[in-house]
């Protein structure tokens, strides 16, 4: 996903197209969470390497949200205002695993490549 | 089915859209501020932390328009806003849009109602089981021969009883079934239990005679009932058996749902009723006036009112036959000729059988060539068909030329506003709108604007249409056709209006795609792009040019057929076609034996010549020129004709005082007239024609003459020779032979068979004497000195006088009767014309806009010059030879087609040259005057440019 509103930071990279929702899968797959939280999780894990902005975050939420991977609820957030939570579905979290093998075998046989 | 659960969200999403809004604005909110949060606790002040969340997030209508775009209904959103706003564009120009919808409307209503007419007429199938297997024997598909001459190749027509043997044996055919040729009217009455009721009025419907086999070889089914079966044909005179159409079972019976089994009166006779067809079902005959009766052809004397025709070797050819073609011959050339071989091989011997051993060589060698055509009939046989065809081809391809011409005055009008409208596009695509939106934009507006005039079009059409079927069908009550469309004629309307919205909206779309966003926005700069560029100058003058050669080609054509309309009018019919009235009377149908019509005659004729302002009043069989006629074999004394010679006549029998009334003057001897009764002697006049075949020295006078016909066979004397008259198709132009008796001369009985009394000389038994159906009149003709349409009321009420139950079936002014047969002339020109002024003021409109928007275009230019000295006469010159040379190339490309479209009509013309120089220098003319006024009035306009204001303008 190239951010195209967004401020960049120096050291993030762009995410390889079509990763987005895969991390999105993940993230989601340890806890429900609001939109901002799982950019920050995503930044955190990634030790800052990616960073998702509003303008990619959301409208990828809002497809997943549509194509029934993911489903949103309002609740409460830790400071007691009210927000947007997304939880995976039993969809979303085949989804994930077809997904994450996927990528695997290309980055193994990326990484064929690269040794040969 | 999350798909499902997709499609359902989105249309939720597109009614709610203030809801969506609303929670995509508390989303972000919340991300906002759990940013802000986060970023307070990674130790910035609140306000530091508030201001850092905001750059962060960003535009929020941009993260709010990205969300939206993600989903699917945005597309739909996108395009209601672009239908919103092409609303308010096209809103906002009222003037063009009413011109453009006006101008779609009339060119697909145009299209619209002419193909109503062609799916009618030309496209529907019978409403019968594979219907593409039926073919007709022959092409004939009225008229019939009852009088006494050998037809010999039969021709389409065919006697009795050979219609018998192929029923009984139709070879390679599924089966072989006949029916009348004559599709008469009846006089109906309802039975009130089992009598005739006389006081229930009497309906007069078209009855057709069908073969017993007609039904299950046409493969239709009845909706109540049975149909006519081979057992109810079986015996001639038996079988009085009815089977009735929807439409008179609904009408005339009010759907009497235990009608079958009842009886009805047909001519005075009752008739079972044993079926009711489905609605939609008229039989083989696709006529205008559908059948409305089918009876037996073995109940023929009733129904036809006339003396049996059934007998064999009767020489009637009054029937026609269609085939039902096996499944293999329906699909395979090679078995189709097996079929036809076959159908020839039995008529070359039916003619045989029918002609006697000892025929000459020649007639041999001719019966062996008789070939009687199959014609497809899976859309029935129609008169109607063979009249209009053509004219209807015709006129779909004239309306679809002035639709063209009106799509290139809608692209025109696009292409022009597109360039206007350069500054607004520029405009969208700096701030990064896509290309691809503005092209949905455009073409959705061009879209809605067709889909518009569609609409319109199908009111225009609806309309058009009544008022041609009203035409075409002469004021009857009721036809097959409607003017009502059914869906093939929507999906044809819907399919023109969008290849309309395609063709006139492509143009202008690409041109607005193709424009550069660069370096152009600045207001007023005089580039070459502002200006147009060279292709888009190209594409207006290259439609002007369409429009200029089709316009063109359209007025010669319907020129061509108002000359031949002109023609056809003012030729010389032989008979005075003012001041005459026609009306159909019913003698038979009001009851009069034949015996009782003489005194009927002479009482009607003293009446009628008594009404203030009728100059004389006449009585005849047919009227001087009809559709039908009474035909004949004549002999001559002292003529001897060759072998095989053609010795027909048309007859008419008429009251004297004819020819006066008529206005068909005596060329020589003397007309029929009232001294001419049945006693004195017998008498007749023939035409110039027959009197100069037969007697070619001019002593045709005093000649006797006899008829081939036993009823009025004769001797008749000649005693007068009146001029040729036209008596059938007006554009028959070959003289026809006509002979003219004396009504009051034809014996009301027929004359006694003269090998049926004994030959030993002993006392001849009275036998009872058949009477002759020959001597009705069928016409009353009044000579007036005023218009005759003022006559009509006193007409009625005198023949009421007379007898109150006399019908007057139809009462038409002479100029009536014969517009009447050349009706299909008259629709096509008509029709043509306007057509063709349609496209004329068409091109003209789009002549007049382009030369406009070229010289607003160039008020600059025009300016410079006016202030460098330029003369406003050097001004108009330079614009008019803009339009001179349009028109050049325009009637450069235009005569060569003009000329190529007559050979497509040279069939439907009469009496001029398929290049008739007046027709196309009034073309000419008129293309050329319309060029020049729509170009001259922008041109003055220029000329009249203040110089200042040309400067100071952009």
């Amino acid at each position: 996903m190239t951010d195209r509103n967004g401020p960049r930071d120096s050291k993030s990279s762009d995410l390889v197209q079509g990763t987005l929702e895969m991390l999105i899968l993940k993230t989601l797959a340890m806890e429900p969470m609001h939109g901002y939280g799982v950019g920050l999780r995503i930044e955190q894990i990634s030790g800052g390497v990616f960073k998702v902005n509003a303008g990619s975050l959301l409208p990828a939420l809002s497809r997943m949200e549509r194509a029934g991977d993911v489903k949103s609820e309002w609740r409460a957030t830790e400071n007691n205002r009210r927000a947007k939570y997304y939880l995976l579905t039993a969809k979303g979290r085949r989804a994930l695993s077809a997904e994450t093998e996927q990528w695997q075998r290309q980055i193994d046989a990326i990484a064929r490549i690269l040794e040969a | 089915m999350s798909w499902f659960a997709n499609i359902a969200k989105g249309i939720a999403s597109l009614f709610q859209r203030q809801r969506v809004e609303r929670e995509l604005d508390e989303e972000l909110q919340g991300y906002f501020e759990a940013s802000a949060a986060h970023k307070q606790r990674n130790g910035m002040t609140g306000e530091e932390a508030r201001r850092a969340a905001s750059v962060e997030l960003g535009s929020r209508n941009s993260v709010k328009h990205q969300v939206w775009s993600s989903r699917w209904e945005s597309i739909v959103d996108g395009i209601m806003q672009d239908l919103r706003v092409s609303v308010r564009m096209l809103a906002k120009s009222p003037g063009f849009t009413t011109v453009a919808l006006l101008s779609l409307a009339l060119g697909i209503g145009g299209n619209t109602a002419i193909f109503t007419l062609i799916n009618q007429v030309l496209l529907r199938n019978l409403p019968v089981r594979d219907p593409q297997q039926l073919v007709a024997f022959g092409s004939s598909v009225f008229g019939g021969v009852a009088g006494g001459i050998s037809l010999g190749d039969f021709g389409g027509y065919f006697p009795w009883d050979f219609t018998r043997e192929m029923e009984a044996n139709p070879g390679p055919f599924q089966g072989i079934a006949a029916y009348g040729s004559f599709s008469n009217q009846v006089s109906i009455r309802r039975l009130a239990g089992g009598a005739s009721d006389a006081n229930s009025p009497a309906m007069l419907a078209p009855a057709n005679l069908v073969s017993g086999n007609y039904f299950s070889v046409l493969g239709a089914q009845p909706l109540l009932g049975r149909t006519i079966g081979p057992l109810d044909d079986a015996i001639p005179g038996s079988g009085a058996v009815v089977v009735l159409s929807y439409h008179f079972w609904q009408q005339s019976l009010s759907s009497d749902p235990h009608i079958v089994g009842k009886s009805i009166s047909i001519n005075g006779a009752p008739f079972e009723v044993v079926g009711v067809m489905p609605q939609g079902f008229h039989g083989i005959k696709q006529e205008l006036e559908p059948t409305e009766l089918w009876t037996p052809i073995s109940m023929q004397s009733a129904v036809l009112q006339q003396a049996s025709m059934l007998t064999p070797y009767s020489g009637l050819y009054f029937l026609h036959l269609f085939g039902r073609l096996s499944a293999g011959a329906a699909a395979h050339k090679s078995e189709l000729a097996q079929s036809q071989s076959w159908l020839n091989q039995q008529v070359r011997n039916g003619i045989r059988e029918r002609e006697g051993e000892n025929l000459s060589a020649d007639r041999q060698l001719e019966i062996s060539r008789v070939n009687v055509p199959l014609v497809p009939a899976a859309r029935g046989v129609s008169m109607i068909r063979s009249q209009y065809g053509d004219s209807l081809k015709t006129l779909m391809i004239v309306v679809v030329l002035v639709l063209l011409i009106a799509c290139a005055n809608l692209a025109n009008f696009l292409l022009s506003r597109a360039a206007t409208r350069r500054q607004e596009i520029l405009t969208r695509l700096a701030l990064g709108s896509s290309r691809m939106r503005i092209v949905r934009q455009g073409l959705i507006e061009t879209f809605l604007l067709s889909l518009i005039g569609g609409l319109m079009g199908l009111v225009i059409a609806f309309m058009a249409t009544r008022a041609l079927l009203a035409f075409v069908g002469r004021g009857n009550a009721y036809t097959a056709m409607s003017p009502a469309p059914n869906l093939g004629v929507l999906l044809f309307t819907l399919g023109v209006s969008l290849f309309t919205g395609i063709l006139f909206g492509l143009a202008p779309s690409i041109s607005a795609a193709r424009l550069e966003s660069r370096g152009t926005l600045s207001a007023g700069t005089r580039t070459v792009q502002s200006n147009g560029g060279k292709t888009a100058r190209f594409w207006p003058k290259a439609l002007v040019i369409v429009q200029v050669t089709l316009s063109l080609v359209l007025l010669v054509v319907a020129g061509l057929f108002l000359r031949t309309l002109r023609n056809l009018q003012d030729q010389d019919y032989g008979f005075e076609r003012t001041h005459l009235l026609l009306a159909d009377i019913g003698e038979h149908l009001a009851g009069y034996a034949p015996y009782q019509v003489a005194a009927l005659h002479q009482a009607l004729l003293d009446r009628l010549s008594a009404i203030p302002g009728v100059r004389s009043a006449a009585l005849s069989a047919t009227p001087p020129i009809s559709g039908g006629a009474w035909t004949s074999n004549i002999s001559l004394s002292g003529y001897t004709p060759g072998p095989k010679e053609n010795m027909v006549s048309i007859l008419n029998r008429v009251s004297g005082q004819y020819f006066e009334t008529a206005g068909i003057s005596i060329v020589a001897g003397r007309a029929i007239s009232p001294a001419d009764t049945a006693n004195s002697l017998k008498v007749t006049v023939v035409n110039q024609t027959l009197a100069l075949k037969y007697f070619p020295k001019g002593d045709a006078i005093g000649r006797q003459l006899t008829i081939g016909i036993d009823s009025v066979k004769g001797p008749w004397q000649i005693v007068g020779i009146a001029r040729d008259t036209r008596s059938g198709d007006p554009r028959d132009t070959d003289p026809v032979r006509m002979t003219y008796i004396p009504l009051s001369q034809i014996d009301p009985f027929l004359p006694v068979n003269a090998a049926a009394p004994s030959a030993n000389g002993k006392a001849i038994k009275p036998v009872p004497r058949l009477e002759n159906e020959d001597c009705y009149a069928h016409t009353i003709l009044i000579r007036t000195s005023n218009d005759p349409a003022k006559t009509i009321t006193d007409l009625r009420n005198t023949v009421a006088a007379v007898d109150p139950n006399l019908p007057l079936l139809q009462i038409t002014t002479i100029q009536d009767q014969v517009s009447n047969l050349i009706s299909h002339d008259e629709l096509i020109s008509t029709l043509t014309g306007v057509f063709s002024l349609l496209a004329l003021l068409l091109a003209a409109i789009g002549l007049y806009g382009v030369m406009s928007y070229n010289v607003i275009r160039r008020t600059n230019e025009i300016g410079i010059r006016l202030a460098l000295g330029a003369q406003s006469g050097n001004v108009l010159r330079m614009i008019m030879r803009e339009s001179f040379v349009l028109l050049a190339i325009g009637i450069a490309l235009g005569l060569p087609l003009a000329i190529l479209a007559t050979r497509v009509i040279k069939q439907q013309l009469f009496a001029i040259d398929a290049i008739d120089p007046t027709s196309f220098a009034a073309a000419l003319l008129v293309v050329s005057l319309m060029t020049l006024i729509a170009g001259w009035l922008p041109a003055r306009r220029a000329a009249k440019v203040d110089p200042v204001t040309a400067l100071r303008c952009e």
